[in-house]
């Protein structure tokens, strides 16, 4: 048994918004995270947002919009972000099983806020931006600062999440999205990382993005480590280099935890295997 | 109160969906899933409930085309859904069951057969998207599908041996008409 309060499943966003604004509806699109704590919850007040509108995907140029309720097999197979959003496709493909990302929608998985959150890294190199909408207005604020703590965002009770403003991968560019979790089907990510690199001729690395998921206490972007890779010719030491240094940086900001032993040999791996990964994945 | 007295007397919000091909309007009580709503309330027990959290695909069903597990989504949600179960694969008054239930069959494919429905309408939402699937498309597509008994290589085969005799008009039914 589940407990729900009340359902709704408003069909305009107007009408969606002006429900919100009593501030104790929690919007539901798939349900596939929402659901499993309904089995365990105090009876609580549902706004479907299914019914919105918010499944689309717009190229507007050098960005790309993606609706809150689009869902991750969609994201994995949709010409648009195969081409501009290589890594966000990859990142949804592997979230769950083919059911779950049949229904699981990134506008869920972002305001859920799991740390392993997969879409997480992925719309990070983008430099995304979340569109928040409530009777007041809208406001729009950097993925990288919308996710605050582990399951805790900026999101307020009387607003819904809109959309996710990404810029364009380069023209060039190779990218990677790797994961280790307890087995591969159906996997929870124990962590992940998400490369997007450009290199000149030269094969020296011009621009690079790379964002983790469970490595900080909320996903966010390697800077320090983005910043070491930069202008350095390509070479197999300097992935390592970079793996020991995604390590160190771990403890630093996460600090000595149970898991510490496991993740950081494992991070070092992860973050040299996703680098090396990049050569084999080239957007047009 | 047993769970099923519990379930009927909540609040509930009407839904029309179809089910196997047939139209209804029912009130679906808040309190329950899909799966709980198929079983408890419309008596399709065909569907079976295995972990409850969206693992093990036992509680597969075919909803407007695509695999979702019944047990994560609520009874209130499939208004204007077309969703197909086990009990609808088969067609009606022939002697025959569907292809993919024959090949499962043929190919040893069933053993104790708690995961089998959720596996054939696996199968089925697989070969509405591709009729040619590799090895590596069919263990994606039933990654989400749990078999403890076979070790999963007489369903491959079946799936594969299904591939090879299905036709169009075995697949007709599950395409949802207003795609």
């Amino acid at each position: 048994m589940i407990n729900i309060a009340t359902y709704i499943r408003p069909i305009t966003l107007p009408q969606a918004v002006e429900l919100m604004a009593k501030g104790d509806y929690s919007p539901i699109a798939g349900g596939t995270d929402l659901i499993l704590q309904l089995h365990h919850s105090k009876p609580i007040k549902l706004l479907d947002i299914s019914q919105l509108g918010l499944n689309f995907i717009k190229n507007t140029g050098d960005q790309i919009e993606i609706g809150a309720a689009v869902t991750h097999a969609r994201l994995s197979s949709d010409p648009i972000i195969k081409e501009f959003l290589p890594v966000l496709g990859k990142a949804a493909g592997l979230v769950g099983s083919l059911q779950i990302r049949n229904r699981g929608t990134v506008g869920g998985n972002i305001a859920n806020a799991s740390p392993c959150a997969d879409t997480a890294p992925a719309l990070l190199i983008y430099d995304a931006e979340v569109l928040l909408k409530s009777k007041k207005g809208e406001r729009q604020i950097k993925l990288a600062d919308f996710i605050t703590a582990p399951y805790s965002t900026l999101l307020q009770p009387d607003e819904l999440l809109n959309s996710f403003i990404c810029k364009n991968a380069p023209k060039n560019s190779n990218f990677s999205y790797v994961k280790v979790g307890r087995r591969q089907a159906v996997n929870i990510s124990r962590m992940s990382i998400a490369v997007s690199l450009c290199q000149d001729d030269n094969q020296t690395i011009k621009n690079v993005q790379i964002a983790g998921g469970s490595i900080f206490p909320a996903p966010s972007r390697l800077l320090e480590v983005e910043n070491m890779l930069i202008g350095q010719p390509v070479s197999a030491e300097l992935f390592e280099e970079a793996g020991n240094f995604a390590a160190e940086l771990m403890i630093k900001y996460s600090g000595h935890r149970w898991s510490t032993p496991y993740k950081q040999p494992v991070l070092a791996g992860l973050m040299k295997r996703a680098l090396i990964e990049t050569s084999t994945n080239r957007t047009s | 109160m047993n769970r099923i007295e519990a379930n009927l007397q909540s609040e509930v919000t009407a839904v029309k969906f179809r089910l196997n091909g047939i139209s209804y309007e029912k009130d679906a009580p808040l309190n329950m899933t899909l799966l709980d709503f198929l079983r408890d309330g419309l008596g399709y027990y065909g569907t079976k409930c295995g972990c409850e959290i969206g693992e093990c695909g036992a509680c597969t069903v075919i909803i407007d085309g695509r695999a979702v597990n019944s047990c994560l989504v609520m009874a209130a949600q499939i208004d204007s859904a077309e969703i197909w179960t086990i009990e609808g694969v088969a067609p009606k008054g022939a002697s025959k069951l569907h292809p993919v239930q024959e090949a499962f069959i043929e190919s040893d494919a069933v053993h104790c057969g708690f995961c089998s429905p959720g596996m054939i309408m696996s199968v089925i939402a697989l070969l509405l998207k591709n009729r040619k699937p590799c090895d590596d498309e069919i263990k994606t597509a039933l990654a989400g599908n749990l078999c403890r008994c076979t070790g999963y290589i007489q369903i491959i085969d079946a799936v594969k041996k299904a591939a090879s005799v299905i036709t169009d008009a075995d697949l007709a039914k599950f395409i949802p008409a207003k795609h």
